[in-house]
């Protein structure tokens, strides 16, 4: 017996999505699409042909893929570490990892503007210690950006990598090295292509959130643009809602490449995963 | 010489000595059981033996070699794990050759020697399955097959059936004892089902708190359990705790209280002070009849009749504690009857 009334309970699900989000989208898309009444891709054609515009898309990439890289190196002994642990340490070390997502973006992102600061703490302790003899430029730079994702979304990467690292049995180590692998050896062959699934969710989280973060890279980014403080520029300074609407469409577009490509590497690299 | 030999070894576990000057050696070839209820550090000696853990004191001989801080992976001993452990992401023909690529072999030689073993584990044709299109005997197999392939000095194997039902359970340990004796290698197998170690193994470990209590032919625990625990372990029930030992030609004098208990004596291995005389509930007797009071012989009262299908169990209560005996007849003897108990001499073992 097939329950198709079971359906009707997506209903409201279906609806709010449709309302909110579908509709909305297409809309948004569609209205690039259509300039003065006819059809045309005179929107996007003009962005990829700006500089000023290939510059921001490039620097917002950059930070995006430096943060999931070090979210990755940076996470990935501390979800070993964690998993590693009995449940109830487990939980109390998680809670921690999570911290940081606890705090307003704002609050964060103005320490951090105190700690990378022209008479920050790291450039007040470089000197004090001889290293650099004027203060190091780091506020308002693309690498003041990638401190404050990273600061944001290790906790994403960490909790994906986690889940996956807590279900691998240790005998699968055990036995690896039992074949003669070194811990090392034991390590490639076995615990990374099996956290592979984590990784890849992980990665795309902290790349998308990178992509789309407003208020990190506002803050400390200073003149740097990226897309989406573009995007707000754009709409709310320039009141140019066509161009939001382009930008906003590459951004949906970047997106969805960048889940496609994680997708088709994860399952390159752990077919069965 | 033996191949392997375990040399006042101690393992702690959190501070808490799981074996303590452990003692225990093994010769080329054999296929040596440990033998003993969760708890008695068979495991932990296999996995000491292995690798997995570190020994706090003694020496661990292998081959004439000292391998007590050998690392787990240059001991070429292949393991077999209770939970088999096969790599989930790898395929079976993968899981198998896992061992061969480390050892940097030609591919064309890692492939002749998977498909070879998967033909002696008679999985040939499985190659491209993975580990979760398998049953739980054939997972089993593939993890034999991994472990065999790398031609291992020693094969270890934990609780290797353990996950499997019954009737695969003894076509499997046909199966190992089958591989093992054709490839003649030196194998350690721990378990906590006697019926299996006794059934595949040349000798047996019957541990019990990090000691090994008996290390015998399987035939030799059966019929001459050297200590009290391990003639419970395998269904001694019945035991009389004498007083006096006194050997002479072929025969053992012993004493119980005011009265004469005679032995034979035997093949065993067991102390030369042992004073204990067991018996299991079928080699004891009953008899109504009062009119030889010959040696082993003690007066009780039945307690408890049990019906058992084919003979009646009767609990026996004496002056010298209760005993539980097996006996066919027709017609029971009842609770509350008085009964003479024959402890026949032939029949009698002594532990310590």
């Amino acid at each position: 017996m097939k329950k198709t009334y079971l359906y009707w309970l997506l209903l409201p699900g279906l609806l709010f999505l449709a309302v909110f989000m579908i509709i909305p989208i297409v809309l948004t898309i569609g209205s690039t699409l259509f300039k003065e009444g006819s059809f045309t891709f005179a929107g996007y054609l003009q962005f990829f042909k700006d500089p000023y515009f290939l510059k921001i898309l490039l620097t917002t990439l950059e930070v995006s893929v430096a943060s999931t890289l070090l979210s990755v190196l940076l996470g990935f002994p501390v979800a070993y570490y964690i998993s590693q642990k009995a449940p109830r340490r487990k939980g109390v070390l998680l809670a921690l990892a999570i911290f940081p997502l606890l705090t307003s973006p704002v609050v964060r992102s103005f320490s951090w503007m105190v700690i990378l600061g022209r008479k920050g703490l790291i450039n007040n302790a470089l000197i004090w210690l001889g290293i650099v003899d004027k203060p190091l430029e780091i506020l308002y730079t693309p690498v003041a950006m990638m401190i404050g994702m990273l600061h944001l979304f290790l906790p994403m990467m960490i909790i994906s990598l986690v889940g996956v690292l807590e279900n691998i049995d240790s005998d699968l180590i055990t036995a690896a090295q039992s074949l003669g692998a070194s811990r090392v050896k034991a390590f490639r062959k076995v615990v990374f292509p099996l956290a592979m699934p984590g990784l890849i969710i992980g990665g795309i989280l902290v790349f998308v959130g990178s992509l789309t973060a407003y208020t990190t890279p506002a803050l400390l980014g200073g003149k740097q643009r990226v897309i989406s403080t573009f995007l707000y520029q754009n709409a709310m300074t320039l009141n140019d809602w066509f161009s939001a609407s382009v930008i906003a469409t590459i951004m949906i577009a970047i997106t969805f490449v960048v889940v496609g490509l994680m997708n088709k590497l994860s399952n390159k690299l752990n077919p069965k995963g | 010489m033996s191949l392997l030999t375990l040399d006042h070894i101690s393992v702690a576990y959190d501070n808490q000595l799981i074996l303590k000057d452990f003692n225990l050696s093994i010769e080329q070839g054999q296929l040596v059981s440990l033998l003993g209820p969760s708890g008695c550090g068979k495991t932990t000696t296999l996995r000491l033996i292995a690798g997995f853990l570190v020994a706090k004191d003694g020496k661990f001989m292998f081959g004439g070699k000292d391998y007590t801080r050998v690392p787990v992976n240059k001991r070429n001993f292949g393991f077999v794990f209770q939970s088999y452990a096969l790599f989930p992401h790898l395929s079976v023909f993968e899981n198998v050759a896992f061992g061969l690529r480390l050892r940097k072999m030609k591919e064309d030689e890692v492939k002749r020697r998977v498909l070879r073993i998967l033909e002696v584990v008679s999985l040939a044709g499985f190659e491209k399955r993975f580990p979760r299109e398998l049953s739980g005997g054939q997972r089993q197999r593939v993890a034999i097959a991994r472990a065999l392939v790398i031609e291992p000095d020693l094969l270890l194997f934990d609780e290797p059936l353990s996950n499997l039902d019954a009737n695969l359970r003894v076509s499997m340990r046909v199966e190992i004892r089958r591989i093992q004796q054709e490839l003649g290698i030196t194998t350690v197998y721990v378990s906590h089902d006697q019926e299996e170690c006794f059934s595949i193994s040349d000798r047996v470990a019957i541990m019990n708190q990090g000691n090994i209590e008996q290390l015998d032919a399987p035939s030799t625990i059966f019929r001459y359990p050297a200590t009290e625990y391990v003639a419970r372990f395998i269904g001694f029930q019945n035991f009389l705790h004498f007083s006096e030992r006194q050997d002479t030609d072929g025969e053992i004098e012993l004493t119980l209280g005011s009265q004469k208990f005679k032995a034979i004596k035997h093949q065993g291995t067991s102390h030369p002070d042992a004073r204990k005389g067991a018996f299991r509930p079928d080699d004891l007797a009953l008899t109504e009849q009062e009119n030889r009071l010959t040696d082993n012989v003690l007066p009780g009262i039945i307690k408890v009749s049990t019906y058992l299908g084919r003979s009646y169990q009767y609990a026996v209560e004496t002056e010298y504690g209760e005993f539980t005996v097996n006996q066919e007849m027709d017609t029971p003897y009842l609770s509350g009857q008085r009964i003479n108990l024959i402890f026949p001499k032939e029949k009698m073992v002594l532990v310590e």
